[in-house]
């Protein structure tokens, strides 16, 4: 367990960075959904991807599964991934350009959602919860905002190559077994290649320490012990950022939402969702 | 609001109250004499004189937003966000404020589009959409305010074509009663209320110039106030008068439409392009903030970015500047400029005197003309409090932070700023501001007392980022973005540190 001190930041307010570089537009955003015909009263749960995938990864399981229980379910690709445009400039796209266009899909919702980011979507995650009021957050097998360096050494302890691909700039690549730990080969491959190319940027971005705002909304923290892309340890201490211990789901791979055993993933989240305060209710601090 | 509207003339009546609870609270509980709230009479719809109720209804800890225009929809948000109880109250039927065009009080016309671009001037936690252009139209902007409403559940706490006519400080300071009158029926109820939020506006009640002979021209006087587009000026010789950003933006518009156009202004002025180098001249700006550049450099670097989009103002007949930039509140017009070098406008001197059928000015130049627009700014009003609870002085309110008064914890205005920038990403940060003070007056009182009791010293600070501001009158709530935002950023971190 570690013992470093959870990097949290003050409210920031000036972003002069912001203002003068905005983040370009994106001319098509895709956002797979399933709404329930009759309102619920549930809240929107908005699904963000990690690297080199995009809304598909939601759109298989949970995305149907979450509408069909009640949820007004969405997912949305980042720019350059899956059906979204911004693919021809993806080699110049930046962490803060995923949370203009998470923060773009959110605004277009009907009410604060509960946001769920796996892996650089959650870190991605973490960072528009800093600046946007969400419901609740949920973190699932999220890269570590403190710096993702150990998670790359302990790549390339196995596969030294993808390593140092990702380190020139190269994707780091999916392959099934770091995916996947219970799904037959057939099925495995087949999501795997369903990856697409992700931003050298971003990947580095990855690699540097970044500390995140105050965060007031309720957080969960989801991990499997057998993750092979980002460690248990980082899940860890991103659980220890936020006052919250990790739900730990054995036998399962990175990718928790495709995964066997997704459901019950799902229905950790669809539970923790269920016993959130109503927004502007959530009791402070 | 439609007359035929059904709904109780009371909303914040159909929810639950707190009465209660506040009665055994330790603040209010001093107060045994507030009687059971009352269920309000249907709407009367007769003229006369509308009954005023001497006994409040407690609200419990609940705070009141007077407005529903940005910064009153920010806090609003942020109170509800908080867990604060909040009750809005807006004179018009819909939400925009200024921006809510058409409403009586919305000063914006036809053509207005805004002058900073959105990324700095949008609620940081709400962006505008990637659809929206870089300045976009009243329009959008009402549209925008709309869907903020609606998506932070804010309609359910906000009653339009309600109107604030008085408030008044109780219990020693620890309340506030607010008497509300339902625009349609002209109903009065008086609520009271832990905390009272200012956002009427400071753009609603026009300055009126006088000048000798005034009242013997014999064309059509109007202020800025009235005008809705260029209708008014189709086929006219018109006088624009004022050289502020709606000044010019008439001005423009005159000379697209009328016969001939003069604009009385009287110092020169900055124009700001609103593109520069291919980009807004705002981000343009921001990019010199953002690597913290003193502001000797940074005005050095205006000062020649101007020089090369849009050159020597006297050149095309327009006084030259009498001051430095940032030293008064930008103006953002790409084709003012353009339109005097197109012969379209005549740039005048202030007006000496007005004639019948003419206007004598400053310079001796003589102009006939048939309509005057007078757009010459607003005075700030507070028509439903006491000026002296603001600390007012010389003509305007002392305020710490350009938000909270030395005397009152729980009396806070939002929105008497004018910054050098976008708007809304400060009514944000106003609005947050706005709701941990609340918080903390409830949940740790001594923490928020602490912030609080440095307003007698620091009531009336400017946040000039060293520029020395010229015309102080017109110029008392002008901020420079950036110092203002990191006294805010200091104040909500200040009460962070003690949670």
């Amino acid at each position: 367990m570690s013992v470093t001190k959870p990097l949290r930041r003050k409210t920031l307010a000036m972003r002069p960075f912001d203002w003068a570089f905005p983040s370009a537009s994106v001319s098509h955003r895709e956002v797979i959904s399933s709404v329930p015909d009759e309102p619920t009263g549930r809240p929107p749960l908005l699904m963000v991807h990690g690297i080199a995938h995009a809304a598909w990864c939601f759109g298989e399981k949970w995305v149907p599964a979450a509408g069909e229980a009640g949820w007004p379910a969405y997912a949305v690709s980042l720019r350059g991934h899956g059906g979204s445009s911004g693919a021809r400039h993806l080699r110049r796209t930046m962490m803060r350009d995923y949370v203009h266009d998470v923060l773009q899909t959110i605004t277009e919702l009907p009410e604060p959602p509960v946001l769920i980011g796996h892996s650089m979507g959650a870190a991605v995650a973490q960072m528009v919860a800093e600046r946007y009021p969400l419901r609740g957050l949920v973190l699932l097998t999220p890269a570590p905002l403190h710096s993702g360096i150990a998670d790359l050494l302990a790549i390339a302890r196995d596969r030294p190559l993808d390593a140092l691909g990702a380190v020139v700039g190269r994707t780091l690549s999916m392959t099934p077994d770091l995916l996947f730990e219970g799904l037959d080969p057939e099925t495995a491959r087949s999501y795997a290649e369903r990856t697409g190319t992700e931003s050298p940027l971003v990947q580095y971005e990855l690699l540097l320490p970044r500390r995140t705002g105050p965060i007031r909304c309720p957080v969960l923290v989801i991990g499997a012990p057998s993750d092979r892309l980002v460690r248990p340890a980082d899940v860890q201490r991103t659980a220890e950022t936020y006052g919250v211990e990790p739900v730990w789901f054995p036998g399962m791979g990175h990718d928790v939402m495709l995964d066997r055993g997704n459901d019950a993933v799902l229905d950790t989240v669809l539970r923790f969702a269920a016993d959130l305060p109503a927004w502007g209710r959530a009791a402070p601090r | 609001m439609t007359p035929s509207d059904p709904s109780p003339v009371d909303p914040p009546a159909q929810r639950p109250r707190r009465r209660v609870e506040s009665a055994t609270g330790a603040g209010a509980g001093a107060t045994p004499s507030v009687p059971a709230p009352r269920r309000p009479r249907a709407p009367r719809k007769s003229n006369s004189p509308a009954p005023v109720r001497d006994e409040p209804v407690d609200r419990g800890g609940a705070w009141c937003v007077v407005g529903a225009g940005p910064h009153g929809l920010s806090a609003l948000k942020a109170l509800l966000q908080h867990g604060v109880d909040v009750d809005g109250f807006e004179r018009a039927a819909d939400v925009g404020g200024n921006w809510n065009f058409g409403a009586p009080t919305s000063r914006v016309y036809e053509s207005t589009h805004l002058i900073s671009s959105k990324p700095f001037t949008q609620f940081p936690d709400f962006p505008m959409p990637d659809s929206f252009p870089d300045y976009p139209s009243h329009r959008q902007i009402k549209e925008y305010f709309g869907r903020y409403a609606d998506h932070f559940g804010l309609r359910g706490h906000l009653h339009p074509g309600h109107e604030v006519v008085r408030a008044v400080p109780v219990e020693e300071g620890r309340a506030w009663d607010v008497t509300v009158r339902d625009v349609a029926t002209s109903t009065e109820t008086t609520y009271r209320y832990a905390g009272l939020v200012v956002a009427n506006g400071h753009n609603w009640s026009p300055k009126q110039p006088t000048y000798p002979g005034l009242e013997t021209f014999g064309g059509e006087v109007m202020h800025s106030a009235d005008y809705k587009g260029a209708d008014v000026l189709r086929g006219r010789r018109v006088l624009v008068v004022g050289a502020g950003n709606t000044g010019c933006d008439v001005a423009v518009e005159s000379a697209q439409n009328a016969v001939h156009t003069w604009h009385s202004t009287r110092r020169g002025y900055h124009y700001n392009p609103k593109f520069a180098l291919g980009r807004p001249g705002d981000q343009v700006a921001d990019q010199l903030l953002a690597l913290r550049l003193p502001l000797a450099l940074r005005r050095a670097l205006f000062t020649a970015t101007l020089k090369v989009t849009v050159g020597d103002l006297a050149k095309f007949g327009l006084k030259r500047p009498d001051h430095k930039f940032f030293e008064t509140h930008p103006i953002v017009n790409q084709q003012l400029v353009y339109y005097v070098g197109h012969g379209d406008i005549t740039p005048v001197d202030d007006i000496e005197r007005v004639e019948a059928d003419a206007v004598v000015f400053t310079d001796g130049r003589r102009a006939e003309v048939e309509l005057i627009i007078f757009c010459t700014g607003y005075l700030v009003q507070f028509p439903f409090l006491q000026t002296e609870w603001l600390n007012w002085q010389d003509d305007h309110p002392q305020l710490f932070l350009q938000m909270f008064t030395p005397s009152f914890d729980n009396l806070v205005v939002s929105g008497l700023i004018q910054p050098d920038s976008g708007q809304w990403t400060l009514a944000h940060w106003q609005g947050v501001l706005i709701a941990r003070v609340a918080e903390a007056l409830r949940d740790r009182p001594a923490v928020a007392r602490g912030l609080l009791s440095r307003a007698p010293q620091e009531a009336g600070r400017r946040f000039t980022a060293g520029a020395h501001y010229k015309d102080s009158t017109r110029h008392y709530f002008e901020v420079a973005h950036q110092d203002y935002l990191r006294a805010v950023e200091q104040a909500i971190r200040e009460l962070e540190d003690s949670a």
